[in-house]
This record gives C-alpha cells, structure tokens and sequence, in this order.
C-alpha cells in the first residue's frame, strides 16, 4: 500500500472527530465593468454578472466536499470594493445597489457577500464618501452584504478623518440595527493594510489587482492543533513548534488541494490560500483552548501573547512551506464571539481589550467581534480604531477593528447571534477620554518604514 | 470544452493558412468550426472531471462482525472497481479496514458510490468513508 495505515487512519480521525473543515471558497468577482449612467441598468449588470459567475459556486463545493470527505464550512462571493465602480453614485443609489447584492447573493444560495467596501487611507473621492455615508442604510437594510473600509497602511499613514467618520458609522450602524443586537457592526470592518485577496467574510473584497474572477480559499482547523498540542504533552518549545507546523502543513495542503478543484470546476484561476487558524463556536474549534493547551491558565494571563506569536509564526512556516499560493491574512483570527475559549476567558475577567489588542500585534487580524457598552462615545471607538490602525501601519501588518456598540446594552450584558457569529459578552471601555486627540483630524504621516527603496 | 492557449494558436494558424485572402464572415465561420471538430477529435478532451478518474481509498470502521469484508467487497464488485490494495486490522472488537480503489473502470461515478457504500454501512451498522485518493497524498507526501 502506499500509504501507511496511521496515515488514512489520521485523515478520517481529523475530519471525523476533529473539526477539520476548509472555512471558506469565496469567489472573487470583478464588478468593473458594471457602472452605468443609469443605475437601473447598473444594477442589472450586477445581479447578471454576479448570477452568471456565482450560480454553480455552492453545488461546486458541495462536489468537492464529497470527492475528498472534508466539509467546506462557507461558500462565499467577494466583489471589486463598490465605491471603484460606482464612483459616480450617491449614497442613495449606493444603498439600491447594497439591495441588489443582497438579492443576489440569496438567489445563488450564499449566505455572506463581502465587497461594499472602500480604500481611503490617503483621502477620499466622492463616491468614496457617499459610499461610507450610505453603509448604515445599506447594512440595516440588507442581510447578507458585508462591509469594510480601509482607513491606513504602511505607505500612506493613517487618515484620521476616515477613522472618525467610520467610528460614527459604525455607532449609526448599531442603532439602525438595534433590534437585532447591532447585528449590522459584524459585517463592517475597518481596516489599516487591508490584504485584497481575502477570502474571509466580512473583511474581503475583490482587489483592483485581481484577475477578472479567481477563487480563494482559507483553512480552518484549530481542533486538530488543539488536539495535536495535547497529544504532545509536555514537550520544549521547539518540538511544540514542529507538532503545529506538521499538523498545519496538512491542512494547507488539503486546503489548496480543495481549493484548486473547487477552481478547476468553475473554469477560472485559483487565486491563494489563507492559512489562517479561524476558529468557530463549536467546542474544541477553538484558538483559546490552544493558546491554553500550550501552557497558560486562561487567555489574558502573562504569556499569552507569546504563546500566540509561537503559534501564528508556526502556522506560517508550515503553510509556506505546503503552498505556493499562501496570501490574505494568513495568521490566527482571535474573534471574541466566534470562539467559546474567548467567550469564557472575557466572562471569567480575565481578558480585557487592552490584552486583546496587545494580541493583535503579533497575530492577525485585530480586534476582532468584540461587543463594548451601546453608549461608549464615537470618540472613543475611533481612539480604538486609531490604536489598532497604529499597530499595523508601523507593524507592517494587516489589523482591523470589528466592534459592536451594542445599542442599550451595557458590561455584563451580552449580544447574541447563533450560528458562526456566535455569541459576545459585552466588555468595559476605559472610560478616558480621546476627543482632542482623534478630532484633530488630518492624516498621521506615513512611519520610518514606508521609505523602503 | 476548454481549449488551451496553445490549442486556440493551432486552430487560428491553420485558419489563417487555409484562408489566405480570400476571407469572408461565412467562410471564416466554415473553416473555423471544422478546425475545432477536428481538433477535438484528435487530441482534446472534454475539461476533465476527476470525480471519476483515478483511485479512491475506502475507510471502514465498527464492530467486528463475520461478513464485513465479504459484504463490502461484494458490493465492490458490482461497480466493477478494482481492488488494488486492502489491509485489515482487528483492534480488540474493533474492526478497521482500509482499500485502495480504481474507480476508473467503474460504472458508476465517485458519489453513487459513495451513496451506495454509505447505505451498505447503515445496513451493516458499521462506518464507510470513501475519499479521492489525491486528499492523502496532499496532506501526507512532500
């Protein structure tokens, strides 16, 4: 036989008892070519286009899922960042087309469609400010369209303006969707070096770069690290560091493998895969049971942050080393409401903001579906996002904020979603003001290491 | 049918050749659909579905029971796959077999067997997972 009998036996027991699944195959879809004066015509050309490429997107994936065993989590359509094609519209007709993707994405049978989106990290065109303007409307009035603005990066700095603008959003966002828990606020990201070829919902969108149409795909599996950190035992931290890349280095290859045949039956390019360990509510599909398995009493203790560089870098080597397509994040996502080791720690007392964002400067993504009190200022969130924006443009690295204001809800209180969005208790904000900081406005210069040539 | 770029050179050279000057839209459209016919009936095939092609590794796991391998060979055998490995472990009760299948030659393609193996698992009350074999030499060969 060609393959040992361990090694069939370790493939079903990760697929069958560990949780392994790929999260997502998110189709990428340019929408460049679909403005039209007339945004009645504008909009036929997105439902078309969108139909014409994504209708066979799930019953591809679902092929695939049978061929090789391994479930794909979410199937999902990415679009070209809205405000580049349709630059001209206002914020009304940015909210009309908002309803046409939210049609189109329930006729192919997805749940999220991530792309309402806009780059303004060195200043904003019309269309881009309409755009921004229209995101409260357009996510309290459509449930599967997802949103993120990229307000800094490395090369250009970070624009204030943008950020104080998006910390009114996403208070707006939260009041307009304030029977549902605020729900709108988890599909809006606000990015600092926002990567373009993201697969994962909510924070992707189609990059200008990007091909016509290209499918990407992000790994998941925090249950087999999990469960290959614990089988390890007491071990040094090298031999740690080589239990998590060999299990990482399996998924990835199952993961591209995956991805490309998902490709390969829709005709058009495989694009990349996400490394990223992205964890669900599920038990054991957890990052914090990981970084707890790795040694720390709970997640917020002294360590943790180390533990999870050890961790990300890991996982990076070993994707590297099993892909020659790796891009998007690739790191681990520590969203607060998707993993129930998080959930606990936050109830427990143990994890504050502060040590989450300190998290986040060595790990992707940022702070990430984090439920604050509904009355915490705008000026504050937008001192949160300006921290966060902060770290990643000196870190050279991708962060984002994904935080949920949850409206007449206050510390001790929690919001509640179900399925993958899961569940947030809601934390404390350090009641200090920021205001004369962040209403300054302007742009923070670009750091020392932009000038790289 | 997918063609790729170096088919699509192929076809326009020779269009181009068998044209010269004399072309036209209709004569265009001749000359171009009997390339592709041809072309296609010599050396391109339809965009390949690897459902079908290849070997797939069958799993099964349960109780031990008699007439577990005899069971699931025989319903092999109707699909006229061929066996080209099989171990079989016994660990305590526990039954763990592991086949290497051709499923080229079969009848059927890869999720009608997968249907029926898994409605054979149920009557046997014991596990089946058949899974392309291109998952294994992803995630365990360099």
């Amino acid at each position: 036989m060609n393959y040992e009998f361990d090694e069939i036996l370790e493939t079903i027991k990760m697929t069958e008892i560990e949780h392994f699944d790929i999260r997502t195959v998110t189709l990428g879809i340019s929408l460049r070519d679909c403005f039209d004066p007339n945004i009645n015509q504008a909009k036929k050309n997105v439902y078309n286009k969108i139909l014409r490429y994504g209708k066979n997107h799930v019953k591809y994936a679902r092929e695939i899922e049978r061929q090789y065993g391994i479930s794909i989590a979410n199937k999902r359509v990415s679009i070209t960042p809205l405000s580049i094609p349709f630059d001209a519209y206002n914020w009304e007709q940015f909210v009309e087309i908002a309803g046409v993707l939210d049609k189109v994405a329930e006729e192919i049978g997805i749940d999220y469609l991530a792309g309402y989106s806009a780059l303004v990290q060195k200043g904003f065109t019309n269309g881009e400010r309409e755009l921004i303007k229209s995101i409260p409307y357009a996510l309290s009035q459509t449930k599967r369209v997802c949103s993120s603005v990229n307000v800094g990066t490395t090369k250009a700095g970070i624009n204030m303006d943008a950020v104080m603008m998006m910390a009114n959003v996403i208070k707006d966002t939260a009041e307009k969707t304030k029977e549902r828990d605020s729900i709108g606020c988890a599909k809006l990201v606000v990015f600092c070096n926002v990567p373009e070829d993201n697969p994962f919902v909510a924070g992707a969108f189609h990059g200008v770069s990007e091909p016509e149409i290209v499918l990407n795909v992000g790994i998941s599996g925090p249950g087999v690290v999990l469960d290959a950190i614990r089988e390890a035992g007491n071990v040094d931290m090298n031999t740690l560091s080589e239990v998590i890349k060999k299990t990482i280095f399996r998924i990835t290859r199952a993961g591209e493998l995956m991805g490309r045949n998902v490709a390969d039956k829709h005709g058009v390019p495989f694009g990349i895969v996400d490394i990223s360990l992205a964890p669900t509510p599920a038990e054991g599909d957890s990052i914090a049971d990981i970084l707890k398995a790795m040694g720390v009493e709970d997640v917020g203790a002294p360590g943790t942050t180390a533990a999870l560089a050890m961790l990300n870098d890991s996982v990076k080597k070993a994707g590297l080393m099993a892909s020659s397509s790796v891009g998007g994040m690739s790191g681990s996502f520590i969203p607060v409401s998707e993993d129930q080791g998080m959930i606990d720690a936050v109830e427990r007392g143990n994890l504050s903001i502060e040590k989450l964002e300190a998290m986040t400067a060595v790990c992707s993504v940022g702070l990430d579906m984090i439920a604050i009190p509904g009355d915490t200022p705008a000026t504050t969130i937008a001192g949160i996002i300006a921290d966060e924006s902060a770290i990643g443009m000196i870190n050279d690295k991708t962060t984002a904020v994904r935080v949920i204001p949850a409206y007449g809800k206050g510390v001790g209180e929690s919001v509640d979603y179900g399925g993958l969005l899961g569940k947030a208790p809601i934390m404390s904000v350090r009641n200090l003001c920021s205001k004369n900081f962040v209403m300054r406005g302007g742009k923070i210069p670009a750091p020392m290491r932009s000038l790289t040539n | 049918m997918r063609f790729s770029e170096d088919e699509l050179r192929k076809i326009t050279l020779n269009a181009i050749e068998e044209l010269g000057e004399k072309a036209s839209p209709d004569l265009v459209k001749k000359v171009i659909s009997r390339a592709v016919s041809s072309q296609s009936s010599n050396d391109i095939k339809p965009a390949g579905n690897s459902a079908t092609e290849g070997r797939a590794i069958l799993t099964a796991f349960g109780m031990n029971k008699p007439g577990i391998v005899a069971a699931i060979t025989n319903e092999i055998s109707k699909y006229e796959c061929d066996i080209q490995d099989l171990t079989q472990k016994l660990m305590d009760d526990f039954f763990t077999m592991i086949m290497i299948l051709d499923i080229s030659t079969s009848n059927l393609d890869f999720a009608q067997i997968q249907e029926n193996m898994s409605r054979l698992a149920d009557e046997m009350k014991i596990k089946v997972y058949l899974q392309h074999e291109d998952i294994f030499r992803a995630m365990h060969r360099i």
